[in-house]
């Protein structure tokens, strides 16, 4: 962000913006930077909460009052976070006790009960919202379990989708996955918390089970390029932990 | 105060390796007066229309989406930041909804009618070209003022 601040500004565009790790915006010293003292990821604070977000916008856009800069303030407001991490982090043991390759024929079936146990609220959670973040795979939902888990029994997986590598189709689709759970949980049964919904989808649900499978298969793996699963962190929040 | 020092070891080893672009220079644009501001928000969450090719892991380009899209998909590389806020309401990441109001009260002149996203995870010294594209779009829409907003 504070790169794109340099190059908007030589473009004549005056830029404001707000970070969230203030050594780099201290390093960079763009023209203006509002530090947030909040979790990674939300950039305006607090999900529905306009009020909280016009705050943050507000003090955002003051800092183009100043006369000069570079100018960094502290946004006042905190969201806390818990021991230091940015998000939620996965506890490392949940890796260590994951079973790489636990019968997946019947981690599948678990996946599709859950998955079609999930969906009336799923879909009354769209409805409320007019939105949905599924779908960055371009998978529908029930076709979500059934690629992922087939990585746990080959490394040769095709893309189904032209254009997109492998690779990259897996995250998206554990990604849209884990979306699918966790909209319905902050839509329909009042888990609003990034902690509680990290907790329950972790701990709690198969669909995390086949994840973390793959995560310890990552970890095991002599493929290059599996191995970016862990090395790059690329489908469990594993950076906090 | 979380500062890098009070993060945990993994994460703060990782931030602290990132290297910091070395810019020339110190560019600055005079700012206009509140009333006159045309704002346009860029995020570097690796927004997306629904449908539009996914961002790849060291992506440099950027995508372009109109202030009423609201169903918008994200596919940065990193998993190791909050998704539950944006998942519930699309202004914690992509405050339009907040600016219209602002515009509407008078606070800022108008909201762009088109918004950007990058995907934040490439060395900012490849988003030059990028940049020079969505200004050369920005300016075409009035725009005036850039709000950026992270992940």
């Amino acid at each position: 962000m504070c790169g794109l601040a340099y190059f908007f500004e030589k473009e004549g565009l005056a830029t404001t913006l707000v970070c969230f790790v203030r050594e780099h915006a201290e390093a960079v010293s763009p023209p203006r930077v509002l530090w947030l003292n909040m979790p990674m990821g939300r950039p305006f604070g607090k999900p529905n909460d306009p009020e909280f977000q016009k705050g943050i916008i507000r003090a955002a856009l003051g800092l183009l009052d100043a006369p000069e800069g570079p100018v960094l303030e502290d946004y006042p407001e905190v969201v806390p976070v818990r021991d230091g991490r940015m998000t939620h982090a996965l506890p490392d043991d949940l890796v260590s006790q994951a079973e790489d390759r636990a019968n997946p024929a019947v981690l599948l079936a678990r996946i599709q009960a859950e998955v079609a146990g999930l969906r009336l609220g799923y879909d009354a959670a769209v409805k409320k919202r007019g939105r949905t973040t599924v779908g960055a795979s371009g998978l529908a939902i029930e076709e979500l379990a059934p690629f992922i888990v087939s990585w746990l029994t080959s490394e040769k997986v095709k893309s189904p989708r032209k254009g997109v590598p492998p690779l990259m189709m897996l995250k998206l689709a554990c990604e849209d996955l884990w979306a699918y759970y966790t909209e319905t949980a902050s839509g329909v049964r009042g888990i609003t918390g990034m902690e509680e919904l990290g907790d329950w989808f972790w701990a709690e649900t198969e669909a995390a089970k086949a994840i973390l499978a793959l995560e310890v298969l990552s970890e095991q793996s002599e493929n290059k390029a599996l191995r970016q699963l862990v090395e790059l962190f690329l489908i469990v929040p594993r950076f906090w932990a | 105060m979380v500062l890098m020092h009070d993060m945990p070891k993994v994460a703060r080893e990782r931030l602290e390796e990132v290297e910091m672009p070395d810019f020339t220079g110190r560019p600055w644009t005079a700012p206009v007066a509140a009333a006159e501001r045309k704002v346009a928000v860029v995020s570097s969450a690796g927004l997306s229309k629904r449908g539009d090719k996914p961002f790849s892991w060291s992506a440099r380009d950027y995508r372009a989406f109109s202030a009423g899209d609201k169903n918008l998909v994200m596919t940065h590389v990193a998993v190791d930041y909050d998704r539950t806020a944006w998942q519930q309401d699309l202004n914690a990441i992509l405050p339009v909804d907040r600016l219209n109001e602002m515009a509407a009260d008078g606070e800022i002149g108008a909201v762009a009618e088109t918004h950007y996203s990058f995907m934040g995870a490439t060395d900012p010294l490849e988003y030059e070209k990028s940049v020079h594209d969505v200004a050369s779009r920005m300016k075409a829409e009035g725009v005036n003022t850039v709000l950026l907003a992270p992940v």
